[in-house]
Parts: C-alpha cells; sequence; structure tokens
C-alpha cells in the first residue's frame, strides 16, 4: 500500500520512504457474534487522531493509502479479517470458508443478523450473498467513476471471469456465485494461497448493492455500512467525524466518537499531542523531536517495526544502455552505501540486506549478500569500466526524512565516483514519474505490505508484469527466470516449502541487485495521555476503534 | 574632463504638469565631495558598508576559512549516538546539522550564496532595468521609415508604451508562484535563481529610471545636444546617464536585500538552490522540525539572512540620502 493516494494505477501499493502505512480501526473482533455488552460499562468520550493530509476517498473501491484505510474501517467490514495478529479469522463470514482440495473453489457462509446501517444511525436492511457477490465484482468494474478501483487490474483478477469483467465484457465474474442468502460460492482461475488476505484488505469491504453506485465520490461522502460506526460530517481539508451507533452485531468498541484532523503538520500535531489535545499522531513522529520525545514520554511514544522496506531502485534494463544496467555496477552501490548511517539518520527501523521485512513470513536472516565496504565497490566500478565514476540523477519526495536519505546516498556514492543529482517531487508527482519506464535512473522509494506475505514483496515490484507503464517495478527488472520461481511458488501448497522456494527467489533477486535495500522502517507514534490503552496491529498499525480513552 | 551642462530650478516639465523642485547644480567634484560628507556622518552607512565587507570576505574565503568541506557529512563524529546533530564543540564550533556535517562550514558557504545571488542578480536587473527605463523614456515612439520596392514606408512603433507596459506585466505576475513553475519546468539549479530573481527585480529599476530619464530629456542641456545633432546613444550615455546612475546604485543596493530574501524563500521552499550546496533558506527548511529540540539550526541561518538583509538596507538607505540634496545637513 502507498502512503498517499492520487494516481492510482496498478495493484502495486507504493509507501514513500518516509511515511508509514497502516490501516486501522477494523472490526473489533466479536467472538460468535453474540450482541454487545452494555455500552454503560465501557468508557466512552471522544478519540482524535491528526494527519497532514487527508482521506482521498471513504468508499473502499478507491482509499488504498495510511489515512484512508483506518477511517474506511470505522464504518466498512470484510468477509475474513485480521485477529490481533497476522491470523486471520471469520467476521462478516460464520466461519471460515470451506475450501476444495485443489484450493480453487471458497464456500463462504454469512453471519446472521449483519445489519448496514444509514449516516443517521438508522437500520438500512440485513447484509446478504447478493451484496457480497455485488461488492467484489464492483472492485473489478471498470465503469466507476471517476476512476476504477486502483487494483481493479491485480489481486481479485485471481477469482475465475474477473478478468473479462475488468475487460467490460461481462458485468459479473462467473467464479462469484451466490448459493442462497447466506451462502457464496467463489472460484479461482489458479489457486492462490493469499486469496484470504486479498479479501481481508478494505477493497474486499462488503457494500450494500443498492447504495454503492458506480459515482463512487457520491458513495464516499455518504457512506453505508455494517462497521460499528458511521460518518457524522466531513470537511475536506480539516476533519472527519465518525460516531458510535446502536446497531452494530458486534462488541460495542469503547469510544463514542472518532475525529480525524486534518492538515496538522508533524510538529504541530507532537505538540497538540503532548499538550493531550490531539490523542493519537497519524504521521509519523518528526525526526527532530524524537529523541526528546522518547526521552520525556517513553510510555506515550510506541515504535513498531513495519512491514515494510525503503529501497534504492537503479534502471537494470535501460534502452540507452547506461551504467545502471551493468550488474557490477549495481553490486558496487550495494557495498558503496552505509546502512548503519541511514538507520542513524532516521533514528528508527534496521538495516535492510534484503528484500522481506523483518516481520514478514520468509525473512531470512542469513540473506546478506552486500556489506559496507567502499574499497570493493570501487573495485567493481574498476571491473564495470566505470573506474572514473559518472553522472545520475535519483528521484525522491521532498519530506525532511527522505531529503536527509539521499543526500547520505548522494555522500556515499560520491565516494565511488558517481555524481548524483537530486530531484524532490511531491508524492503525488514523483508516482507519475517513477511509473514511466526509465524516465528516473535512481528512485528512493518504501513498500509497505497490503499483506503479510512474500508474494506482496515481488509480484507487485519486481515482477515483470509490474515493470510496464504504471507498474511499481521501478528499477524494470525483469527477470523471466525469477518470475518462473515466483509463480511456483504461489501456488506451492506447502507453507514451509512455499517460503524456501519465496527466501531462494529473494536470493536470485539479490544476486542481480535490481535494488539497494536500504532499511526495514519503524514508525513511532506518539499518544495522549487519554488513551488509556494503545496496541499497535501488526498488519493495519492502528485500530481505533479499539482505543478506550477518558475525558 | 567635461561635465554635464548645468540647469537651474524650479522648473516646469511640460508634459507632466509637475512643478519640481531639483537642483541639478552638477559641478562634479562639489557634489560628489558633499555626498561622502554626507555619507561620513551616517552611523548607518559605516554599519553597512562594514558589516556588508566582513560577510563579502568571509563568503570569498569560504574555502579557505571553513574547517571542513561543507557538503559531507563527518561519519562517526557528526551525530550523537542517538542520530541528532552535535551542539557546538571544540570540534564542531557551531555544532553539526541534521546529516553530521559542520555548520560553520554551511553557514561560510550559504553566505556565500547568498552574496552571489543577491549582488548577481542584482547586477544584471540594475543593467536591464536601466537600458528598457532609459530606452523607454528616451525614445518614446520610434518612427522608422523603409524604402519598400520605391515606396517610402513609414512605421511608428510604441517602444514607451510596449516596454512600460511590459513593466508592469512583469510586476503583476505572482513572483513566488512564477519562480515554482519554472523550477519545475527547468530544474532547480544556482544560475535559475539568478536569472529568476533578475528576470522580477528590474521592474523597479525600469520604472524609476524611466521616471527620471522623462524629466530629464527634457532639460535644456539634452535639448541642447539633440539640436546639435548628438545621436541618442551619445546622449543618453554622455548626458543622462551620469544623472540617473546614484539612483540606479541606490536602488541595486536596497534590491540586494530583496533578492537574498527571495533567494531564501526559494530554497526554502525547495525550488532553490539544489542540494548538498548550502543556502540559509534551505537551511532553515531542513532543520524546521528541530525548532523545539535545537534551535540554533534555525536561528543561524535566520540571524545570518537577517544580517545580511538588514546590511544592505541601511547602506542603500545611506547612500539615498547623501545622494538627496534635500536631506543635506
Amino acid at each position: 500500500m502507498r502512503t498517499r493516494n492520487r494516481r492510482t494505477t496498478s495493484a502495486a501499493s507504493l509507501t514513500l520512504a518516509f511515511l508509514l502505512a497502516a490501516c486501522g480501526g477494523a472490526a473489533p473482533q466479536s467472538p460468535g457474534g453474540t450482541t454487545a455488552p452494555e455500552s454503560s460499562t465501557l468508557a466512552a468520550g471522544t478519540l482524535s487522531i491528526g494527519f497532514e493530509g487527508d482521506i482521498f476517498s471513504l468508499d473502499p473501491s478507491q482509499g488504498y493509502d495510511f489515512i484512508s484505510w483506518p477511517a474506511e474501517r470505522l464504518i466498512f467490514e470484510t468477509l475474513i479479517a485480521y485477529g490481533d495478529g497476522t491470523d486471520l479469522v471469520p467476521h462478516l463470514a460464520d466461519a471460515m470458508p470451506e475450501v476444495s482440495d485443489d484450493g480453487l473453489v471458497y464456500t463462504f457462509t454469512l453471519r446472521d443478523g449483519v445489519n448496514f446501517v444509514n449516516g443517521d444511525g438508522s437500520v438500512h436492511r440485513e447484509m446478504t450473498a447478493d451484496d457480497v457477490a455485488f461488492s467484489f465484482n464492483r472492485i473489478l468494474n471498470p465503469n466507476l467513476t471517476p476512476a476504477p478501483s486502483p487494483v481493479s487490474g491485480s489481486f481479485f483478477t485471481v477469482i475465475e471471469g474477473a478478468q473479462a469483467v475488468v475487460e467490460g465484457d461481462a458485468e459479473e465474474a462467473s467464479g462469484i456465485v451466490v448459493v442462497d442468502e447466506r451462502t457464496l460460492e467463489i472460484t479461482l482461475a489458479q489457486a492462490d494461497p493469499t486469496f484470504l488476505n486479498i479479501i481481508a484488505m478494505p477493497f474486499g469491504s462488503v457494500v450494500p448493492a443498492d447504495l454503492a453506485g458506480e459515482d463512487t465520490d457520491a458513495f464516499s461522502e455518504d457512506p453505508v455500512d455494517t462497521g460499528p460506526y458511521t460518518l457524522e460530517s466531513r470537511t475536506i481539508g480539516e476533519e472527519a467525524v465518525f460516531v458510535r451507533h446502536d446497531h452494530y452485531w458486534g462488541e460495542t468498541p469503547p469510544t463514542d466518537r472518532i475525529e480525524f484532523r486534518f492538515g496538522v503538520d508533524g510538529n504541530t500535531a507532537a505538540q497538540q499531542v503532548e499538550a493531550n489535545q490531539l490523542d493519537i499522531m497519524g504521521d509519523p513522529v518528526p525526526a527532530g523531536v524524537v529523541n526528546s520525545l522518547r526521552e520525556s514520554y517513553p510510555d506515550r511514544l510506541v515504535v513498531v517495526n513495519q512491514v515494510a522496506v525503503h529501497y534504492l531502485t537503479m534502471d537494470t534494463s535501460d534502452p540507452e544502455g547506461g551504467p545502471l544496467t551493468d550488474v557490477l555496477v549495481r553490486q558496487a552501490f550495494n557495498h558503496a552505501i552505509d546502512k548503519e548511517n541511514i538507520v542513524q539518520l532516521l533514528r528508527r527501523g534496521v538495516v535492510a540486506h534484503c528484500v522481506y521485512p523483518t516481520e514478514l513470513p520468509g525473512h531470512n536472516p542469513d540473506c546478506a549478500p552486500y556489506d559496507y565496504d567502499p574499497e570493493r565497490a570501487r573495485e567493481l566500478m574498476e571491473e564495470a569500466g566505470f573506474g572514473e565514476g559518472f553522472a545520475t540523477t535519483v528521484y525522491t519526495d521532498p519530506s525532511e526524512d527522505s531529503t536527509a536519505v539521499v543526500q547520505a546516498i548522494q555522500q556515499d556514492l560520491g565516494e565511488i565516483g558517481v555524481e548524483v543529482e537530486i530531484v524532490a517531487q511531491e508524492f503525488d508527482v514523483l508516482l507519475g514519474t517513477v511509473s514511466v519506464p526509465h524516465e528516473a535512473p535512481l528512485v528512493y522509494i518504501g513498500w509497505f505490505q497490503d499483506f503479510p506475505d512474500p508474494s506482496d514483496f515481488y509480484d507487485p515490484i519486481l515482477s515483470c508484469a509490474a515493470a510496464v507503464e504504471g507498474g511499481f517495478n521501478t528499477g524494470w527488472w525483469c527477470n523471466e527466470d525469477a518470475d518462473a520461481l515466483a509463480a511456483e511458488a504461489k501456488a506451492e501448497p506447502n507453507a514451509e516449502r512455499r517460503l524456501e522456494m519465496y527466501q531462494e527467489l529473494e536470493l536470485m533477486v539479490m544476486e542481480e541487485a535490481p535494488w539497494v535495500p536500504l532499511l526495514f522502517p519503524a514508525i513511532d507514534t506518539f499518544i495522549s495521555e487519554r488513551v488509556q490503552s494503545f496496541e499497535p496491529h501488526p498488519v493495519w498499525f492502528v485500530d481505533l476503534a479499539k482505543y478506550p480513552v477518558t475525558d | 574632463m567635461a561635465g554635464p551642462p548645468t540647469s537651474r530650478a524650479p522648473i516646469t516639465v511640460p508634459g507632466i504638469g509637475l512643478d519640481l523642485d531639483v537642483e541639478f547644480d552638477h559641478e562634479a567634484e562639489g557634489a560628489r565631495t558633499r555626498m561622502w560628507r554626507e555619507l561620513r556622518r551616517d552611523p548607518g552607512f559605516w554599519t553597512g558598508a562594514i558589516t556588508v565587507l566582513t560577510l563579502v570576505i568571509l563568503a570569498a574565503g569560504a574555502g579557505l576559512i571553513s574547517p571542513y568541506d561543507p557538503d559531507l557529512a563527518i561519519r562517526g563524529r557528526g551525530l550523537a549516538a542517538n542520530g541528532d546533530p552535535l551542539g557546538p564543540t571544540a570540534e564542531f564550533p557551531l555544532g553539526t546539522d541534521r546529516l553530521g556535517r559542520d555548520y560553520l562550514s554551511r553557514l561560510l558557504h550559504g553566505a556565500r550564496t547568498s552574496l552571489i545571488v543577491g549582488i548577481g542578480a542584482n547586477f544584471v536587473a540594475s543593467l536591464l532595468g536601466a537600458a528598457v527605463g532609459g530606452t523607454a523614456a528616451f525614445v518614446g515612439t520610434a518612427h522608422l521609415s523603409f524604402r519598400v520596392g520605391g515606396r517610402r514606408l513609414n512605421v511608428s512603433l510604441p517602444v514607451e508604451t510596449f516596454l512600460m507596459r511590459l513593466t508592469d506585466v512583469v510586476l503583476s505576475l505572482p513572483a513566488l508562484l512564477l519562480a515554482i513553475a519554472l523550477v519545475a519546468v527547468v530544474g532547480p539549479s544556482l544560475l535559475l535563481v539568478l536569472i529568476v530573481i533578475a528576470g522580477l527585480l528590474w521592474t523597479v529599476t525600469a520604472r524609476i529610471v524611466y521616471n527620471r530619464v522623462r524629466l530629464l530629456r527634457e532639460f535644456e542641456f539634452v535639448v541642447a545636444a539633440r539640436a546639435l545633432g548628438a545621436p541618442t546613444a551619445r546622449i543618453l550615455l554622455r548626458h543622462v546617464a551620469p544623472h540617473v546612475a546614484s539612483l540606479i546604485v541606490v536602488y541595486a543596493t536596497l534590491g540586494i536585500a530583496a533578492s537574498v530574501l527571495l533567494e531564501a524563500v526559494l530554497s526554502f521552499l525547495g525550488v532553490g538552490v539544489p542540494p548538498p550546496a548550502a543556502s540559509w533558506g534551505t537551511m532553515i527548511a531542513e532543520h524546521a522540525g528541530y525548532f523545539r529540540t535545537d534551535p540554533r539550526l534555525l536561528v543561524l541561518p535566520g540571524v545570518g539572512i537577517m544580517i545580511i538583509v538588514l546590511a544592505f538596507n541601511l547602506l542603500g538607505d545611506a547612500l539615498r540620502d547623501a545622494l538627496d540634496p534635500r536631506s543635506w545637513k
């Protein structure tokens, strides 16, 4: 998932190096779907979270960023959700689906008594299997306005017949079949162990078929779904307020109101949280104040390692045959950059030697093919015939953290004779630039998981399919052997063997060195004294519906 | 050496209807002496001049004085273990910045950037402004005649209207938006910052020079020169220029302060001098997040900008006063 969403082009989710991506406020887990406990026993009050940016959309087919997702998840719910960790649990589904032996057919039974609730807190009607079928087809629908879903061409295309919907040849995917009011059968085109992770993303939210039209802006203004909150008011650029309603099927969340405040820059937000005027910082704590806050408020600064990687991509297939197409040069870059220094500059995170983040299944602690060794880097440059060095350009966003990192890289590469020019572009402009093939020789960028599976760290950012205009394989690296191994690994039913295959794939990637992996970032979030308990979620990071506050 | 002829005030300028009480007593030597006498007595002049001189020396010698390379982080020693910049120490007299670069060296090189842009852009802007204003005022409407195929063709070019309306148009452009748009298209560089600032600031000089030349061209000595058949260029350079030169110098000096500020603003917005080059505006922008924890990082370049702007303003004011006979004591 990327951190700011403007230009939605593909399945990929790109997170800019400096920001976290996190999504919170999911549906609180309700064991067995019992009715809500007495709300009088719970802390009430208002929980507030501040961001510099704004919600992109409250339509779950559209939002793909770290502000929209936590907001969407207060209102919208999915069939399958994450428990307290990365484990999947049934949510709007009554139980985990039955899966056929070949892994192709998933049969879902829906929970009884789940109601769609209008913006004014009244019940709209009960959810049925038709709504689920409608919702999945809606993600694929190419006629949504103002734009189709950013993931319309990916993820959900694993469903049989989905491609025809995306291309406009069919209204509904043949693989989505409503058996009866409570039962839904989904057939996949090929086996995909990550299918349940896919539908657990907010894109898999079940929306009411009679209200969610093709105009996503209209639905975003008046969202209706099954979650515990409804949208009370929203002022673009200022705030969005969500209030708890009385008709939620699950456990009643602890807070009455949740306020999103926008246009609050990091330093202002830190001051407001310090003064208990704001409860949670949505953006990372600015590097300049991190250490002093850590010292003053050790209990209120929560550090979480993100399942994300920040890296420098190199244009491996430049048609003009620049120096970066030479694997020796790319390996030299890997030896030349002092990653410890970058982590020190950012004051959080851990050094990345390979692709998969520490917290991702499949992370290989032994994968460390390139150590920091400028001497070796110079040798490799000599060997490649670039002993004299060359000039190139790195693209990044203009945030404080990102410009610090690229200046550190500039100095390191200067040591091996490579003169680097820095171009900082606003995030949405940058997304446009880096998705044009061979426009940017070097790109400093980040990737945050959509779901905890190594396939999400290969398919959208390293595969040949992503090395096309609009894709996020910004090194334009395309290796058919690696792609073949990735496809094989993805379909491998044995979980352990599957991860081994992904580790093999990772080594294959690193040998060709399309990237310099830099760090696996961590994020500090600063919370007010009012927040009674704050447990960061490993997938969503913030889970707003779970944090009680005192007034 | 022939000085410009003398005319006596008061003068009524035809066409403008202004009664001017300006004394054009140009025994050059006398005026210069009196001006110097005025300046010498003005503490603002000395403060400004000495500060500017010091800054110029520091900036010119930045390469020699700086203890470290301003663009390279000092790895291992430049940052505290927790990643924070170092405060002043014996090794780094003004501490280090967020990347671990010596702050004193950065500040000195930042002064150099400011002065190059300030003085360079204003030099260009003043020449351009003087040329535009002078031409517009003196030429008015150009009457050209060509001979095309045996027929005479008379063309009137409204040079004055064209140039002065162009000046109005440029003055009305939102400077920052224009600069940001240009940088977005061309890519940031020191040269571009210089061009953008010069391209915006010439208008002020152009208007002032235009107004003064417009008055001067009706003076007897100019009319006399014209009656004697002196070519326009000679009249402008020989007879008119000495009367506007001082004015240009005053506004150029004041303009340097404006350019230094504009450069800082552009760099602060990230469209100025590209990294890693030091610029005070960039240094403030880079360390905006440290305003509570380490204000030194913002205060030092901020004070630098303040001093440079103040110094040039003092100098400009002093020059203006000294050149204005009405303020002579």
